[in-house]
């Protein structure tokens, strides 16, 4: 099998996007620029969906366009789907507000 | 692209402007400018409820300068200012003055008095046949050359997934700067969905005011949002942005500032603003659909692009067809299964970037041909259809 292509955006991203339905199991070729590193995939990730490049602990930062885009709402392991069921937003959280 | 091959063909204006549609506009909508619309080809109106009438200082403000923007822009050769609507009463929507700040841009403008003229049916017959007359001139004006300088785009990036912001906007973000290096205005704004990236945004200022403002109306947003004791995501993103990969506001605003490109941010205005000069500027705006086009127009872009995601629709083919009022909506993607999904509704495909077969650089000069020819009288797939979504302006404050 081919590998399957995804796209990381920027050095300090700890996730990347994928161009095509990945299966699970399937190797997965992440590239950066001129660079690119191979990971498998954990799960089935879809099409413009998210896949940790590496480990991402509980509270840390989820790190894309070099920028974050929210903490991790439980532990992610590399080659684990990213998206609203582990990654939490850090703004406009207005159900955390303290209560008066 | 040679600066020769950088121009478009467009209606003069008499205050130097050039439109790229040719209409005669009657305001404010309602029964009365419908009708004359119905009989007289080449005519528009604003479909909207957003009236005046128990609104406060600040949002009758805001109506008023879109109705004004609106008739100023330069796809409109001539326009009817009328008095029949629940709003007339207040200074800021009064129809003498609407018509008054119209007719600043040198072009034709007729006020009817509606009571004046024995009440709405009697009015009727003087509206209609002032339209026939209107567009009978108007159709006497002839496209000529203009430079690239002369067009002012609006953009919007909707239904976002995450090609939107790997290639979809970027591409956007391309064509923008080539607008902006040949003198030209752009618009982008959708206030929530800077936040999470609106440091960039900030750095890339004019000046430190600049600056300020972009945090500041970011920061405004973000206020409001907690206010509804709610978490964002479960408004915006919204759940075609969630279904296509998109995790959170942050990632959704750190791909949607890539639509405005790179270069530098002249200033932030209020909905349908005029811009006191060209370059790019951030439209403090809301990005619904029915509001963002109409505000853009009314600030005076000829021509409104959406920059459709799409991967999270299921399988709608027709795509929104709100018009901007005056001007043309065109619609852009960057997905490959959008495209397959929506092919008579879509203007531009920036596909091939995903697919690794265009560069973004690529892209940006073949959209910039394809804006070009709208500009120069090419349809957008909205405009073969008659149906226009109503409009609604982007009011702030609450009304009583």
């Amino acid at each position: 099998m081919t590998a399957r292509r995804a796209l990381r955006l920027a050095n300090k991203d700890n996730v990347a996007t994928s161009l095509e339905d990945i299966e699970s199991g399937a190797v997965v070729l992440v590239r950066l620029g001129k660079d690119s590193e191979e990971i498998t995939a954990r799960e089935e990730i879809p099409f413009g969906f998210k896949i940790a490049v590496t480990d991402v602990p509980r509270e840390a930062p989820v790190i894309k366009y070099g920028e974050p885009i929210g903490v991790a709402s439980q532990d992610i392991k590399k080659g684990q789907m990213v998206h609203v069921h582990n990654i939490a937003g850090a703004r406009g959280r207005g159900d955390l507000n303290e209560r008066e | 692209m040679k600066e020769s091959e950088m121009k478009f063909l467009g209606y003069p204006r008499p205050d130097g402007s050039a439109g790229i549609r040719n209409y005669v506009l009657v305001l404010p909508g309602g029964f009365f400018a419908a009708k004359i619309c119905d009989t007289v080809a080449g005519t528009r109106t604003i479909v909207t409820a957003d009236n005046g009438s128990g609104r406060t200082s600040a949002d009758r403000e805001t109506i008023g300068r879109t109705l004004i923007g609106l008739g100023s822009n330069p796809n409109v050769a001539s326009v009817i200012v009328h008095s029949q609507s629940p709003g007339a009463g207040y200074p800021e929507l009064k129809p003498s003055h609407l018509a008054e700040e119209i007719a600043r841009s040198g072009k034709w403008v007729e006020f009817i008095d509606n009571v004046q003229e024995g009440g709405t049916f009697r009015a009727l017959e003087k509206g209609i046949q002032t339209a026939r007359k209107m567009v009978l001139e108007a159709s006497r004006i002839r496209r000529q050359p203009f430079d690239l300088s002369r067009l002012a785009l609006g953009v919007k990036c909707g239904h976002s997934d995450t090609t939107s912001g790997i290639a979809g906007n970027p591409v956007i973000g391309n064509l923008f700067d080539r607008l902006v290096e040949a003198g030209g205005t752009a618009f982008f704004g959708e206030t929530t969905e800077i936040i999470g990236a609106e440091h960039i945004l900030a750095r890339r200022g004019i000046n430190q005011e600049v600056a300020e403002k972009i945090l500041q109306v970011a920061a405004d947003t973000e206020k409001m949002a907690k206010l509804t004791g709610e978490d964002i995501r479960t408004i915006n993103p919204v759940p075609s942005n969630i279904a296509g990969g998109i995790s959170t506001l942050e990632e959704k605003s750190l791909g949607a500032i890539h639509k405005a490109g790179s270069s530098p941010i002249q200033g932030v205005l209020s909905y349908g603003e005029r811009p006191p000069g060209k370059g790019l500027y951030f439209v403090d705006n809301w990005m619904n659909s029915a509001s963002i086009f109409a505000g853009y127009a009314a600030a005076g872009a000829q021509l409104v692009i959406f920059q459709l995601g799409g991967g999270g629709l299921s399988g709608e083919d027709l795509l929104y067809t709100s018009s901007a009022v005056v001007s043309p909506l065109m619609w852009t993607t960057a997905n490959p299964r959008t495209l397959a999904m929506a092919p008579t509704s879509l203007d531009f495909y920036s596909g091939r970037v995903i697919e690794g077969k265009e560069t973004i650089e690529e892209a940006g000069e073949k959209l910039l041909q394809t804006v070009l020819e709208i500009a120069s009288g090419t349809l957008t797939r909205v405009e073969t259809l008659r149906y226009i979504n109503p409009t609604q302006l982007y009011l702030r404050e609450p009304c009583f």
